[in-house]
């Protein structure tokens, strides 16, 4: 393994902390190591790469929450996307990574307060982008699940798939997320009052969709997403009429809803 | 898909809202480049690059190596390119001569190198060992630093050249970065050229600035500026008509300006072949 030249890693220490977080100390630190020409001076190079850095995470975060950033306005949007910048420095070569935590800002930030629904819109976005880019998923192996003994099935956990999301939110914000995407049209208006909203978030082969189950699916979807062995989730909606797990269950493989399985008792030592 | 070992003419840079444009109308591009970084995670992305893939030669460019970090090199990111690179058969893989993190923390912008033998042979080294893994040569690309150390031994292109003799890597020059570069730093952008060696340069890169109070800012979002297209027909005196890419990031237009752009370089392309 090489070994970097002594210097080198404290001048890449001053130079992130004069750029992307601008501390004070890095920037006088840092000037001296720095050569100034005619046409760019410290100061102006400093300052072209501190715009070039907030301006890169500052567009990855429009591109991931373009609907929150429709709702507040790009001005708004960018002003706040500083202050979120400043706090969660980017710890990940991929942009696409950048971002997570910002449902959580939102709903801490005093500016954005009269938008109660906003950090959901954001929770929804965020989940969108990772399904969006997320690896394919199998489908449910057929054969090996045929191989398990019927006095088995009991102790099947049968699993959503892996980047699927289940989603509540007391605001339907996946009709706000809808009528505020950049090709639609609607002027509709959004009653923030109609209700709960439970959604399933997940990927269709190539279509990445957002699915409003009803009572009875959503109930076993929560089932499923618990890790709970299918023997106990049939004695805990045994009383329940409105679910027919027997019925929904290849329905759910064949959608691809359930994409794999393991057996409970392989997992206890 | 065919499997392609070299490319020639004027390819463009894919970008997302491109994929439906050329899927549907699959224009004559001969090469399309894709930015690796975006395509790692597999997902949607992948499968319109596959698409894309199966009837255009592409070239993998990224801007995570972090060649010229202290870090150790990110094995995790390595490993993703890797299977990319396994995936894709591109005809080439590229990256900056630059570093993007430090101490863990990502800056997602290229940052400069101070030019000194040491780190000379440490990121020749780093180069090496990226090489190794991937099973072949990489490219590297020449930035437009707004920052320069004071205690830079080499100038950028001397630097650049030894750097390439001794990691045994090609060179992306970057046309419009070394316009910008040699505005900013004031140089002779025709002395950096002077001391490249042709038989290492595989690819050119245009792209346009952005004149700025006093100084020039590489945004790749204009067309390419009519000084660098004259520094390019330079370039191709000196380097024959090397494959050229047409790039644009920020404010990305109609696949058709894009295009207009290719065409633009083909033209200087099939001049110097005229003229040879």
């Amino acid at each position: 393994m090489s070994t970097p030249p002594p210097e080198l890693r404290e001048l890449q220490r001053l130079f992130y902390g004069a750029i992307s977080t601008k501390d004070a100390d890095s920037i006088q630190q840092l000037q001296p190591q720095m050569r100034s020409t005619e046409h760019l001076s410290f100061e102006r190079g400093l300052s072209a790469y501190q715009g070039s850095v907030v301006g890169k995470l500052s567009r990855a975060l429009e591109d991931i929450y373009p609907v929150c950033c429709r709702l507040v306005g790009v001005q708004f949007f960018t002003a706040m996307a500083r202050q979120y910048i400043r706090r969660h420095p980017s710890q990940s070569p991929d942009l696409g990574d950048y971002g997570e935590q910002l449902p959580a800002f939102i709903a801490q930030f005093e500016p954005a307060a009269s938008l109660p629904y906003l950090p959901d819109v954001a929770r929804l976005e965020w989940h969108w982008h990772r399904i969006f880019n997320s690896a394919d998923q199998p489908g449910l192996d057929l054969t090996a699940l045929g191989q398990v003994p019927p006095e088995r099935w009991p102790e099947l956990v049968l699993q959503l798939p892996d980047n699927a999301v289940l989603m509540t939110s007391p605001y339907p914000v996946h009709r706000i997320w809808q009528v505020n995407q950049a090709d639609a049209a609607s002027t509709e208006t959004i009653d923030l009052n109609e209700g709960e909203v439970n959604l399933f978030l997940w990927r269709d082969q190539c279509e990445t969709r957002i699915d409003l189950p009803n009572a009875a699916e959503w109930q076993l979807l929560q089932a499923f997403d618990s890790g709970a062995p299918f023997g106990e989730i049939c004695v805990q909606l045994e009383h329940n009429a409105d679910i027919d797990v027997t019925a929904l269950l290849p329905l759910w493989v064949q959608r691809g809803w359930v994409t794999g399985f393991t057996l409970s008792r392989d997992e206890s030592p | 898909m065919v499997a392609m070992t070299t490319i020639q003419g004027a390819g463009i840079g894919l970008r997302s809202q491109h994929y439906t444009h050329i899927l549907t109308h699959q224009p004559t591009i001969p090469w399309l480049e894709a930015l690796s970084d975006n395509y790692l995670g597999g997902g949607l992305p992948l499968y319109h690059l596959e698409q894309i893939r199966a009837q255009y030669p592409i070239t993998l460019h990224g801007v995570s190596l972090s060649l010229g970090s202290a870090d150790p090199l990110n094995m995790d990111y390595l490993t993703q390119l890797k299977q990319l690179a396994d995936r894709i058969e591109p005809v080439h893989v590229s990256d900056h001569l630059a570093w993007v993190s430090v101490n863990g923390h990502y800056f997602n912008d290229l940052a400069p190198l101070p030019y000194t033998e040491s780190v000379l042979h440490y990121v020749a080294d780093r180069i090496l060992q990226v090489q190794d893994f991937l099973g072949r040569r990489i490219l590297i690309e020449n930035l437009s630093p707004y920052l320069q150390f004071r205690h830079n031994s080499l100038t950028e292109w001397q630097f650049l050249a030894a750097l390439l003799d001794e990691a045994d890597c090609y060179l992306l020059l970057d046309i419009n970065n070394v316009y910008v570069n040699a505005t900013n730093h004031g140089f002779d952008p025709l002395d950096y050229l002077d001391v490249l060696p042709v038989d290492r340069i595989k690819e050119i890169h245009l792209a346009g600035y952005e004149e700025q109070d006093q100084f020039l800012f590489d945004t790749h979002g204009y067309p390419v500026q009519p000084r660098v297209w004259t520094l390019y027909q330079q370039a191709l005196q000196r380097f024959g008509p090397v494959p050229t890419l047409i790039e644009w990031d920020t404010d990305i237009p109609s696949f058709d300006v894009l295009m207009a752009e290719a065409q633009q370089a083909d033209t200087y392309l099939c001049q110097h072949h005229l003229q040879n």
